[in-house]
């Protein structure tokens, strides 16, 4: 879901980068107002953590293996706002160091993986658990929040794509950035996030709560309410 | 555990391309000298440059642009290339290659593949009689493989020639707050850290293990370790923490300054902006 270099247009990835700045502003103050000086090495911890989950192939029922993007999973046990720094610095060190990810594409990738996604599966999460403290329903709630999140990031990101066509085309109808309109981009992002990486994603999510609830479970921001 | 092995190598090959940059970006060449700033507002600006290009040619000139200030870094032309080549064609050229057939991008067919008896109809999709490639649809093939190529390549060139320290401070030109630059750096670091302890940790368990393990068992295990990892990347940020404090830290994040930039600078800098705003005329 990296989005590389060339395929957005100007005119959508500038206001990307506003509304992204808007968010990483709000997060920061937030963070920094409730943990005074030490918000700096737990962000960066909290962005190092993020970036190893994207690290692990787990292996899911059925054969196949997959990593997660790992947003929704930090949103749980670490708190939404937390999720946007740590997700975001994740992705800027990834374009800016390792090339994955487009420079001007930052701010879109962001957005669509460190804003959306957080705030989706967070809230999918705290509205199916309910006030279940344990069982079924809290893992069944952690595989959605994981599933839903993602595949609503990807549907903006295909929307990103698909509008690409509309807004910057060439006189003679050759397309100058994404060339696949929004009926060819939404399903074929809609599809494979539904049925493969959204799994895989909703796997890895329930998976780690449910260890870390075994396990660790005073870890588990969500469960607390607490006020990042 | 063969998906684990490939999560190991994974982090391996992180740690290791992580020191390449490194060791890439100490050499003397015409981009390493250079102060950092000066760098990254030509990344800056030529990146945006690529993106507002609408030409093949125009972008085939800036491919060759690219090409000599690499050459002139004296950076390993096939090395650079063989790591550019394949993610241009991968992310530029394969994904956009269907879009050039008239079913997705309209036009003057210039290749015929399937020719049906009728065309086709249902919901929002319209199958032509017949199937082929456009000139326009190959031309946007052509273009968008060109701007992903050509943003590659030069954030590559980037990378290659500026270790990444210089970077981080360099951002600093686009008033990128100290602390953000701070999480960035202090990221950085506990990556390299935490992948380190990874592979130890994995390395360890591997010299222990006898028999295969399934599946259940290698998921488990993985789960316990990323637990593991989040402990000890939160006791690692106490003990940061703790060593800023004894240190004097009190929440004003003050980065070093740069050197003073010298006339070297100053003028690659010139060259620089003026071929990207000759680039932005042609």
């Amino acid at each position: 879901m990296h989005i590389p270099d060339g395929y957005l247009s100007p005119q959508t990835y500038v206001p990307l980068y506003g509304a992204s700045f808007v968010f990483w502003t709000i997060a920061l103050r937030k963070l920094k107002k409730e943990m005074d000086a030490k918000y700096v090495p737990y962000l960066a911890m909290a962005a190092a953590f993020s970036f190893l989950i994207q690290m692990f192939n787990i292996p899911i029922p059925g054969g196949t293996t997959g990593h997660a993007v790992g947003a929704g999973i930090i949103a749980i046990l670490l708190g939404p706002w937390t999720a946007v720094i740590a997700v975001s610095v994740v992705l800027i060190i990834q374009a800016i160091i390792f090339g994955d990810g487009g420079i001007t594409a930052i701010g879109a990738n962001c957005f669509n993986m460190a804003v959306v996604m957080p705030f989706i599966s967070y809230w999918i999460f705290k509205v199916i658990r309910g006030n279940s403290e344990k069982g079924m329903r809290l893992y069944i709630a952690a595989f959605l929040s994981g599933w839903l999140g993602l595949l609503i990031a990807a549907l903006i990101t295909a929307v990103e794509f698909g509008i690409q066509p509309m807004i910057a085309m060439s006189p003679d109808g050759r397309p100058l950035y994404a060339p696949y309109p929004l009926s060819v981009a939404v399903p074929a992002m809609a599809l494979e996030h539904l049925l493969v990486f959204g799994i895989i994603e909703g796997v890895v999510t329930a998976m780690l709560l449910k260890y870390f609830f075994k396990h660790e479970p005073d870890l588990i921001y969500a469960l607390h309410g607490g006020a990042r | 555990m063969s998906f684990i092995d490939s999560s190991i190598s994974h982090l391996g090959k992180v740690i290791k391309s992580g020191y390449i940059q490194w060791e890439l970006s100490s050499k003397d060449g015409f981009f390493h000298g250079l102060d950092a700033r000066v760098k990254m507002l030509f990344l800056i600006f030529f990146i945006i440059i690529i993106s507002l290009k609408k030409e093949i040619l125009s972008e085939l000139i800036i491919v060759l642009f690219i090409f000599g200030l690499t050459a002139i870094s004296r950076l390993n032309l096939f090395n650079f290339y063989k790591k550019v080549i394949p993610l241009g064609f991968i992310f530029g050229f394969l994904i956009a290659l269907p879009s050039s057939f008239n079913v997705i991008t309209k036009g003057e067919i210039i290749l015929p593949v399937i020719h049906f008896s009728k065309s086709y109809d249902f919901w929002i999709y319209h199958i032509p009689e017949t199937i082929g490639i456009t000139r326009q649809g190959i031309s946007g093939v052509f273009m968008l493989t060109l701007r992903v190529f050509n943003s590659i390549a030069l954030s590559f060139l980037i990378l290659y020639t500026t270790p990444f320290s210089e970077i981080i401070r360099a951002l600093k030109v686009f008033k990128v707050p100290d602390a953000v630059l701070m999480i960035i750096t202090l990221t950085y670091k506990y990556i390299f850290i935490f992948a380190k302890t990874v592979e130890d940790v994995y390395l360890a368990k591997k010299s222990r293990t006898a028999v295969k393990i399934d599946n259940n068992d290698a998921r488990n295990w993985t789960a316990g370790r990323i637990v593991f990892m989040l402990k000890k990347t939160q006791q690692r940020c106490d003990d940061v923490f703790k060593a800023m404090l004894s240190r004097g830290f009190s929440d004003t994040i003050k980065l070093y300054g740069f050197r003073k930039m010298d006339s070297r600078d100053w003028t690659a800098g010139l060259f620089l902006f003026f071929a990207g705003v000759m680039f932005l005329w042609i």
